[in-house]
């Protein structure tokens, strides 16, 4: 039996073209925690369908945001059926759910505001030394701009309380926005922790996720969302 | 002379669209217009766009005009660039309206068809 505050938390899994993977993604989380929203951000493919045969609860963007947006959309959903906390949950089988379960005791023993997995001070499996050491480079960036000391900046594996979520405002539809989370605790004086996580690279995890290359699309977001501020 | 008569059918053309434009500000509509006519002018008597040039500083009355030219750009890259980045943040409003007015229960929520699902 998942406890009260499993029971009062909702995961947000965000998810484009992830048909293969997140059906049993939603599965392991629900043994957990009974509500899973997956927000499926404009897939092409069955994404939609498989989470639902799966259990969750899916809410469709009509077309392709990002991720950064269906995170946000995700959040106003958890909201609105009056969530206790929110957590966000990578769709393609690199977190793991008991990592989340742990933060979740975290956040509740030590009345934080937020608590954030950490993949340095956990472990990553399959991470190459590339991917490491621009990670590294993005987590001295984030800290300098936005004041906010943290081991790993672009962590998709979050569990925040209500209020936080309620505070927090992504704007930054897209992969900018892991920076942006870490800018708006930093704004709202969040109080925050990061939590070892275990992060799984698989083949299809890394065939998926960020190039390299995308960092520098990621910092022109970041500079045109602070102009537009 | 063709230059002239070829830009002149040009400015005709780009002040009757600005003219019949009923949507933009009439201010904004009667500034464009000077300016073509302003441009007119300068098409038939060259000359005294280097007078103007020498009234600002500069050499020929050609640059001052590539000079005006890059700046005018300049400032509609950035205009069009804001305009942009604000429509597609309504658009992100209006997507994100769309997907939480229709979530898709599970079946095992269905008799919960509104309200909590807890």
């Amino acid at each position: 039996m998942p406890s009260e505050f499993e029971q009062q938390t909702w995961v947000v899994v965000p998810a484009l073209n992830e048909r293969e993977v997140i059906g049993p993604c939603v599965a392991e989380l629900r043994a957990v925690f009974p509500n899973v929203v997956v927000v499926d951000d404009g897939s092409r493919d069955a994404t939609g369908d498989e989470a639902l045969a799966s259990g969750a609860v899916v809410v469709r963007h009509p077309l392709n945001l990002g991720q950064g947006a269906a995170i946000q959309t995700g959040i106003q959903f958890a909201l609105s059926r009056a969530a206790g906390y929110v957590a966000t949950f990578d769709a393609d089988g690199q977190h793991r759910v008991e990592d989340l379960k742990r933060m979740l005791d975290i956040l509740v023993r030590e009345q934080l505001d937020i608590v954030l997995g950490s993949r340095f001070l956990g472990h990553a499996e399959g991470m190459t030394l590339g991917r490491s050491t621009l990670l590294r480079a993005g987590v001295q960036f984030t800290n300098l701009t936005t004041g906010v000391k943290l081991t790993d900046a672009h962590n998709g594996l979050r569990i925040m309380t209500a209020s936080a979520a309620g505070r927090i405002r992504i704007v930054q539809d897209g992969m900018a926005h892991a920076s942006e989370f870490i800018a708006e605790i930093g704004r709202l004086g969040l109080s925050v922790r990061e939590a070892p996580v275990t992060i799984r690279y698989s083949a299809y995890s890394l065939a998926k996720g960020q190039k390299m290359s995308n960092s520098f699309r990621i910092l022109a977001d970041l500079f045109v969302g602070w102009l537009l501020r | 002379m063709t230059i002239q008569l070829v830009l002149s059918v040009m400015l005709v053309g780009v002040a009757v669209l600005i003219a019949l434009q009923r949507t933009t500000a009439r201010l904004l509509r009667l500034g464009v217009l000077a300016v073509i006519a302003l441009g007119g002018f300068f098409v038939w008597v060259p000359e005294a766009t280097n007078r103007v040039a020498e009234t600002f500083g500069v050499g020929r009355g050609a640059d001052l005009i590539l000079y005006v030219w890059v700046v005018i750009t300049l400032a509609l890259i950035v205009i069009l660039f804001l305009k942009v980045a604000q429509l597609s943040r309504k658009l992100t409003h209006l997507a994100r309206a769309i997907a939480l007015g229709n979530p898709k229960l599970p079946a095992h929520h269905g008799r919960e068809r509104d309200g909590g699902i807890r």
